[in-house]
């Protein structure tokens, strides 16, 4: 399907990241709103996460951050999304980001992948900020998980 | 050509101490990282190594850089498969540094030219040897399975 759109994309930022927890539970803390607001930055992802409806995610004071259409969706394995920053007039005309999240489940312990892929025309100063964000972001989920806190500093709009 | 190089970045809320405490001394490191011990003097020009749960001995080189609790530098060459061992010395840091209420972790691995497959293997060790070692230290248990080696 859409797809097919980003074919010529090159996932050029990869993180992995090994978490106590079952696959059903990482996809929720992904997907649900009460879980991303702990550790996304304070934002709100909101979707029925089915192929082809559109997901947003909100700052805290309620302001689009970032939007864009579910392209594969396998709960709780699977998720692909197309992701623009809406928030942002440099940002808001560049092409779609697509970020997948993997999620394989290894007994007791569930790994997530999350790959960022971009448009070959992409200026690659672009990449920086999702290299310095998703560790943050993915090491807060992770703890949310283990322990029910998530990195203190990062329940607050980034 | 770059180098062939590999980043990690995770945060962790520990103490700079403990943190050290977890990557230098081999029996804490043994419980995280599927039962290899990392041994060394942590002096500069101290030799260093990686020895196994059986006791064979897969990487060895010596401490270049270190400053407690923040840094050190290792240089890394594998010794148990030819085709590793070939690679060379490889160069390994370690970072810590605060970051709110939680550290800052930073693994760089970079090998010289020609390390390319050194490099993969290492990109898909770290991310569990890492993740384990956070949760170790926020919860007092390792990831499970990850205190020996896998079957």
């Amino acid at each position: 399907m859409e797809t097919s759109l980003y074919s010529d994309y090159k996932p050029n930022t990869v993180y992995v990241i090994y978490i106590v927890a079952r696959p059903e539970k990482v996809w929720a803390a992904l997907t649900e709103a009460d879980f991303t607001e702990k550790y996304f930055f304070g934002r709100h992802v909101n979707s029925d996460w089915k192929i082809g409806s559109t997901w947003s995610m909100a700052k805290p004071d309620g302001a689009l951050d970032v939007q864009g259409k579910v392209l594969e969706s396998d709960p709780p394995r699977r998720l692909v999304l197309s992701w623009r920053v809406e928030s942002m007039e440099e940002l808001r005309h560049l092409p779609d980001t697509v970020v997948t999240y993997q999620i394989d489940s290894l007994g007791e312990v569930a790994r997530l992948t999350m790959t960022e892929s971009h448009s070959p025309t992409l200026d690659p100063k672009y990449l920086e900020g999702g290299r310095k964000g998703w560790p943050m972001i993915l090491s807060g989920l992770k703890s949310l998980l283990e322990t029910g806190h998530a990195l203190p500093e990062f329940d607050r709009s980034g | 050509m770059a180098k062939p190089k590999f980043v990690y970045v995770t945060y962790i809320n520990t103490t700079p101490e403990k943190l050290w405490e977890a990557l230098t001394n081999p029996d804490f490191t043994q419980k995280y990282w599927i039962g290899v011990r990392q041994e060394s003097e942590w002096k500069v020009g101290s030799t260093w190594r990686l020895v196994m749960p059986n006791g064979e001995v897969w990487d060895t080189g010596e401490v270049l850089e270190v400053d407690p609790p923040k840094h050190y530098t290792v240089s890394w060459r594998h010794e148990h498969f030819e085709d590793l061992r070939a690679v060379g010395f490889t160069r390994q840091s370690v970072d810590i540094e605060p970051s709110g209420e939680f550290l800052k972790l930073t693994i760089t691995h970079e090998a010289p030219e020609g390390g390319e497959e050194f490099i993969e293997k290492v990109s898909s060790g770290w991310p569990g040897i890492l993740s384990s070692l956070k949760t170790l230290l926020e919860t007092g248990k390792a990831l499970p399975g990850t205190d020996r080696l896998p079957d």
